[in-house]
């Protein structure tokens, strides 16, 4: 095995332009990496070698003829199993896809393939994005690297698995009520939901057309704008993407957050049920970016009660909507637990489903007018550090995860990165919010804290792994 | 299966067209009034002017 984490795509992308860093010998070492660690992480559904080193072998020959194609140029990099990508299973982590080859790119895909990445596998997912981690699935649930007794978050927990482990240095997630935050966060690395629109969904298998979102886990904050700037765009076949300029996501990234105007949604957070480890963390990264130079104040968000009743209503509406034929038709090639909360849905009425939508639009309005006072919102994401898998709540009503889906019922994007470690080191995590398509702003708060506290000098004890 | 026509939940399950295990019924029900409950704040009055956040939308940037 590669005794060291693969590098980050900045630190990779340099070597790499340098002529120091060969995109075979990195490809290399993702499957060294991979071979060793996934027997015990359980991350990738499918490694793809074949087409990974073909691809590495390309990349190496148009660096080497000067056709650099960009700063990801020969880098690897994984996708949640609901990423089409041509020629390749797309299974959702589940038993109904078994046989779904993928006839395109998506658009994500595409963008990632075309800035010379190396596609290294299929990653771990919670069956079609949502349910929970399953042991009566094809594949097993995706492991915690810090501690391989308990859970990754999910639903993208194979990518957040992945890059914590130092395998992948980039993992495509989805994001409908947290699924790429709540990885991130378990796990240790940074997770960026973009604005709704901001980013295509095109190609991906949904969960809920008016919630997801799609985005990187990687392990800086750098990685995300790195990535960040080759994934965003407009799509003109996602009706939900939006015709928005894209910024140079790295070109304010070290402008540190002097000024800037941070609301500290400490309200929330109690409101959250967030333990007092998770609170004390936030607390101490709220002071941190104040002695960085930004202006804290207390902001308060509207009810969590509304937020929660407007994701499930929209989320469950929507997904049964998705999935109606195949629960009614073939119920048991599902896991239980997928069935089971996506059968919720079916029991909403209409009504309900646009009562939901029209509260929606309060509330994003509602939180559109924080940020005229704010450039940046500083929220929980987790209520505690990661709970041990097997005690993970596996009923039909999800009684956890109560902080994330705020910011998908608003669109705004968020960030979630490390914020300290438990007691029982597993990692803690804050959530960075910013106003509709100014991932900007999050990207280098994020950058100057990060930078500040030094939490990713930490990885995991791959050694200890038992 | 309990299948009282009055029982909010069955009628419920029957509109939905699913299946639920008779092992699984209590756990089902009680999940439904569990969403249903937390579902209550919806029931608030809103403004004739609150529309859905999902309106469609005929500009040049997408599709419909």
């Amino acid at each position: 095995m590669s005794a060291q984490p693969l590098p980050t795509l900045a630190e990779a992308g340099r070597k790499i332009a340098a002529g120091e860093l060969s995109p075979v010998a990195l490809t290399e070492a993702a499957f060294a990496r991979a071979e060793a660690l996934n027997p015990k992480l359980d991350a990738f559904i499918e490694i793809t070698a074949a087409r990974a080193r073909a691809a590495a072998s390309r990349a190496e020959k148009e660096i080497a003829g000067g056709r650099r194609r960009g700063p990801l140029h020969g880098i690897p990099y994984g996708l949640k199993d609901i990423y089409d990508a041509a020629g390749l299973r797309t299974t959702a982590h589940s038993r109904l896809l078994l046989d779904n080859i993928a006839t395109a790119d998506a658009e994500t895909t595409a963008r990632l393939e075309a800035a010379g990445m190396i596609l290294i596998g299929k990653l771990a997912t919670h069956e079609f994005a949502t349910g929970g981690p399953a042991f009566d699935l094809p594949f097993p649930p995706a492991r915690n690297p810090w501690n391989t007794a308990h859970f990754t978050g999910g639903s993208s927990s194979g990518s957040g698995a992945a890059v914590a482990a130092g395998i992948l240095p980039l993992a495509m997630g989805s994001d409908t009520g947290g699924s790429i935050r709540l990885p991130a966060a378990y796990c240790g690395t940074v997770g960026l939901k973009p604005t709704y629109g901001r980013v295509s969904r095109r190609g991906v298998a949904p969960l809920c057309y008016t919630l997801d979102t799609t985005g990187p886990l990687t392990w800086t904050v750098e990685d995300a704008a790195l990535a960040l700037q080759v994934l965003a765009g407009h799509d003109s076949l996602d009706p939900g993407s939006a015709d928005v300029p894209v910024p140079d996501y790295c070109a304010r990234l070290r402008d540190g957050v002097k000024g800037l105007r941070v609301g500290y949604c400490s309200a929330f957070n109690r409101d959250g049920e967030v333990d007092a480890e998770q609170t004390a963390a936030l607390d101490q990264a709220a002071q941190a970016l104040g002695h960085l130079g930004a202006e804290v104040t207390e902001v308060a968000i509207p009810p969590n009660a509304q937020f929660q009743a407007v994701a499930r209503a929209i989320s469950h509406s929507e997904s049964f909507a998705i999935h109606a034929k195949d629960l009614r038709t073939r119920p048991e090639l599902y896991a239980r637990v997928t069935r089971e909360r996506l059968m919720l849905g079916g029991f909403l009425t209409a009504t309900q489903y646009v009562q939901a939508q029209r509260l929606r639009r309060i509330l994003t309005r509602k939180v559109d007018a924080l940020f005229e006072t704010c450039d940046v919102l500083l929220t929980a994401i987790i209520p505690a550090a990661a709970p041990v898998l097997e005690e993970t709540d596996d009923g039909p009503w999800r009684r956890q995860q109560p902080l994330a889906s705020v910011f998908n019922v608003t669109g705004h994007p968020c960030m979630a990165q490390p914020c300290g470690f438990s007691k029982n080191g597993l990692p803690l995590s804050l959530q960075l919010v910013g106003r509709a398509f100014d991932e900007g702003t999050v990207l280098r708060a994020g950058h100057a804290y990060e930078q500040a506290a030094g939490w990713i000098n930490n990885r995991p004890a791959l050694a200890t792994l038992s | 299966m309990p299948d009282d026509p009055h029982d909010e939940f069955a009628a419920a399950v029957r509109r939905a067209g699913v299946t639920i295990p008779p092992e699984r019924w209590e756990q089902m029900r009680e999940a439904y009034h569990g969403m249903q409950a937390l579902l209550k704040v919806l029931d608030d009055p809103l403004a004739y002017e609150d529309e859905p956040m999902s309106m469609p939308r005929f500009d040049a940037g997408a599709k419909p």
